[in-house]
């Protein structure tokens, strides 16, 4: 097809910690993807995995740039600035005579991330250093009440001397977060301005970072530690998307980079909250199922994305998924508004060991990573990992592990599986490596079956998208005998994350803590003064929004608003969010509004029969999201050949070990297979980033989207 | 399960192993060679010959001598408490805190405990000295015996050879 006709539209990338994934969408929805080793320099790995996918269509990266309208990023290394304390040196200011709740982190860091048995033992339990030192860490006298009383005016000249030696002693930022700085923020103002003052006179020119300007919200670990963030590891970040941006520009790109956001939405590497870029990754596989969803008419999907280390699990419900509203992340609590997900530490590289005690087959929790498993002697692996049983069960294909860039010593794996596993286990090497996956996809399966049944639903009400470079190996697996509706594995599923990066839209979400109570006995008054101050709210939510848009050029009225906010029956602990059925409120009847509304979510969440109103109804924070039409990737869509795959698809046969017998396998080359193929299982589907089984039992098909439809046979 | 180095045992011993690798051990099941490693960089630690079985304490061990091969606790200096079924307390040089003159010798004034409620008993090497235990009991108690090991219970577990005289 003419190149002219049908230009590159979409970027999207995926820096992770060991891939640079790029995914290159064509205005007829035909993709690429391209691979390179991450680096030091991201904006060259970025360049070099954008050149490897661009190959695909012998086209070079300063003829697509140009012709490009959308590019969305998404990395690990302001995560990883954060995991290692690499961060800019930060002072921190809080209400004197608390200047230790930073380092404390509510307990609950000293065991955030760690798995269930290291939760419970308090000899595991361990406190990371905290983002900012103990003696970076200044009081300045002041109080105000949880009702947002002043108690104690604050001591300005305080603050003066507290910014004086912060930077004396080498802080490069100041962060300010005062205990219910949400209810009564002119304290915070004051020693923010009081702060920069102290600067100026000094002479030096650092970012001063008030709590309220960012993130108005209760619990002060929370937010304390979002602000940090802030300073400590975001604006390092923003310099090197800046750097990016550029060398993107250098080619002739003419598109605003954007970055994945923990709330689902992407932002401009320009944003003003940076911080909510910090985990991004495994969100956008959700937000492209959604999308596709959306699209192809699925509108209950269960995401299930299989990474080397880790599996994690998203609901989507009639074309929504949940937000977290302070998620935590690298072992942080956070007020950052997170895209729900469920995560357990077991993924297709996860170390298989023996427990001596209960003589039984372990997994995880630690993983071989990119070091594969004991089947790639240069990994210096010891110990077997799941990856070693696949490869001696003819699941993977040795010869072509990701694409053929390892070369995989078998004999290896055998006898490590002989030693470690199948022999103080008496069993022989094939039923040992078969254990292994079966209970890896016996686990993966109940804690699925757990997410969904756990929220009420049944899996017969979901279609289950299985993702990332590990899923359709395991799909078959850790579906069976669940009674999804379907189970559609993407041929792209290892770019899938980066997909779903392009999909998703330029949003920005403001939330903001209000305290509202109205019972049976609250008067007309009462309302009203509730309505105003949710009113309120959102207009300066709302101003936040915009002002993000102005940054990148857009002017008001091309954003679209969405008011939200999160309701509760008084006295219960969990809110709903919910979408505003009004643009504004006053008054009582516009408060019957907001209650219907809450009302009707709550039945479909929970039941009709849990509702309470009789409780009153309580409103504890506002949301405010703002959103602009972006270029999204099209959907391939291919008319359908026929049932039988290609001769060239085929590439013969392979031992394949299934339920205590070796069988022979169909192997397939996925981009040869063409719409509407139909494959009877024992099969493989293989391409150079991920593998699709299909074993006896089991039949799959491609549609003209380009997906497989995994069906179990009776 | 995982195997650990006999450099990262005694890194632990010493405590200057880093926290994955900590965090890792404490997490899983032991190793098999994890008791012989532990000894043998114990061992290491003084200088007698006599086979160190379990520790009691940084510097107090049970040992198996090599002359008659009796169960005797052993201070790493090598001064021999006498057999390990027997308190070592009787054999030490003892120091009691029971006065507030003494308690104020380790405590800030007020934050000590009364005396006529509560002493402390310091346990020392009477051969080099070192304080191996320190107990705080009511003055009017018996010496602590702290624990006596199972010592086949201990090898039965091992799945090693119970020593003779256990």
């Amino acid at each position: 097809m003419n190149q002219l006709m049908n230009p590159v539209e979409v970027l999207g990338i995926d820096a992770g910690g060991t891939m640079t994934d790029t995914f290159f969408v064509r205005a007829d929805g035909e993709f690429v993807v391209g691979k390179a080793q991450s680096n030091v320099n991201e904006s060259q790995a970025v360049l070099e995995s954008s050149t490897d996918a661009l190959a695909h269509w012998d086209r070079k990266v300063e003829d697509v740039f140009p012709e490009m309208v959308t590019c969305v990023f998404s990395g690990t290394a302001m995560l990883n600035r954060v995991v290692g304390r690499k961060g800019l040196r930060t002072g921190l200011i809080v209400s004197k005579g608390f200047e230790d709740f930073h380092r404390m982190g509510r307990a609950i860091q000293s065991y955030l991330g760690y798995a269930f048995e290291d939760r419970i033992h308090l000899n595991t339990h361990r406190y990371d250093d905290p983002l900012v030192d103990i003696k970076d860490t200044r009081g300045v006298t002041e109080r105000v009440d949880s009702k947002g009383n002043v108690v104690i005016a604050v001591r300005l000249h305080e603050a003066r001397e507290a910014a004086r030696e912060l930077i004396e002693q080498g802080c490069q930022a100041i962060v300010i977060s005062l205990l219910s700085s949400y209810l009564y923020e002119d304290h915070e103002k004051a020693v923010r301005d009081a702060c920069k003052e102290v600067a100026r006179e000094m002479g030096v020119d650092i970012p001063v970072f008030a709590s309220v300007d960012y993130y108005p919200v209760r619990k002060e670990s929370h937010r304390t530690n979002t602000t940090i963030l802030e300073a400590y590891a975001a604006e390092p970040s923003r310099a090197t998307l800046g750097t990016i941006s550029d060398s993107m520009k250098d080619v002739g790109g003419q598109f605003d980079l954007r970055v994945m956001a923990s709330h689902g939405g992407t932002i401009s590497w320009k944003a003003k909250e940076l911080a909510r870029s910090l985990v991004s990754g495994p969100i956008g596989g959700v937000i492209g199922a959604k999308y596709l969803g959306e699209k192809l008419g699925y509108e209950n999907i269960a995401c299930s994305d299989i990474g080397g280390t880790s599996f994690d699990m998203a609901l989507i419900t009639k074309n929504n998924f949940a937000i977290h509203k302070d998620g935590d992340m690298a072992r942080l609590v956070l007020s950052l508004p997170l895209v729900a997900m469920d995560t357990i530490g077991a993924g297709a590289g996860s170390f298989v060991r023996i427990d001596p005690h209960a003589n039984a087959i372990k997994l995880g929790p630690d993983s071989a990573g990119y070091r594969v498993g004991t089947c790639w002697p240069e990994g210096g692996v010891d110990t077997v990992s799941v990856t070693d049983c696949h490869i001696i069960l003819g699941y993977l294909n040795p010869d072509n592990f990701l694409g053929g860039i390892l070369e995989l010593d078998v004999d290896r794996a055998r006898r490590e599986i002989k030693r470690q596993i199948a022999d103080p286990l008496g069993l022989s090497i094939e039923d040992a490596a078969a254990g292994v996956i079966e209970l890896l996809d016996l686990s993966l399966r109940q804690h699925l079956r757990a997410m969904i049944t756990g929220k009420g639903y049944s899996p017969t009400d979901f279609v289950c998208f299985s993702y990332g470079g590990g899923g359709p190996v395991h799909a078959y697996g850790y579906t069976k005998g669940l009674g999804f509706k379907e189970t559609i594995v993407p041929a792209w599923a290892a770019g899938f994350s980066a997909f779903g990066c392009a999909t998703a839209d330029f949003e920005y979400r403001y939330d903001k803590s209000v305290d509202i109570g109205i019972t049976e006995e609250s008067s007309r008054d009462d309302i009203c003064a509730a309505t105003t101050t949710l009113q309120n709210a959102w207009d300066e939510l709302r101003n936040k929004v915009l002002e993000e848009f102005r940054i990148n050029g857009f002017k008001d009225e091309e954003v679209t608003l969405t008011p939200g906010y999160s309701m509760q029956y008084l006295g219960q602990l969990n809110d709903l969010e919910i979408d505003s059925p009004l643009g504004s409120v006053t008054g009582v009847e516009d408060w019957d509004h907001l209650v219907e509304s809450f009302n009707e979510t709550y039945a479909r969440v929970y039941a009709d029969a849990a509702r309470s109103p009789e409780l009153g109804y309580g409103i504890t924070g506002a949301i405010m999201r703002g959103t602009v039409e972006t270029k999204k990737p099209n959907i391939p869509e291919e008319a359908k050949v026929g049932p039988n795959p290609s001769a060239e698809a085929r590439q013969g046969t392979r031992p394949f070990y299934y339920e205590k017998s070796w069988v022979e396998a169909d192997i397939f080359k996925m981009e040869l297979l063409q719409p509407g193929n139909e494959i009877k299982g024992p099969a493989v589907i293989e391409s150079d980033a991920t593998t699709y089984v299909v074993p006896p039992g089991f039949e799959t098909f491609l549609d003209e989207n380009r997906l497989f439809h995994l069906i179990e046979c009776d | 399960m995982s195997n650990f180095t006999k450099k990262q045992v005694a890194d632990l011993v010493k405590g200057s192993l880093d926290w994955d690798t900590l965090h890792m051990m404490l997490s899983m099941p032991k190793d098999k060679e994890r008791y012989a490693n532990y000894m043998s960089v114990l061992q290491d630690q003084v200088s007698w010959d006599d086979k160190i079985i379990m520790a009691f304490g940084p510097h107090l061990f049970l040992a198996e001598t090599s002359a008659d091969k009796s169960l005797v606790t052993k201070c790493s200096c090598g001064h021999d408490f006498g057999d390990y079924r027997t308190n070592w307390k009787l054999n030490a040089l003892v120091y009691v805190r029971d006065d507030e003159e003494k308690m104020s010798q380790v405590y800030p004034t007020l934050m000590a405990p009364d005396t006529s409620w509560q002493v402390y008993r310091e346990y020392y090497c009477p051969s080099c000295g070192v304080m191996h235990d320190i107990e705080a009991p009511t003055p009017w108690y018996p010496v602590i015996h702290d624990f006596q090991p199972d010592i086949p219970a201990l090898f039965d577990w091992l799945d090693l050879p119970v020593p003779v005289n256990a």
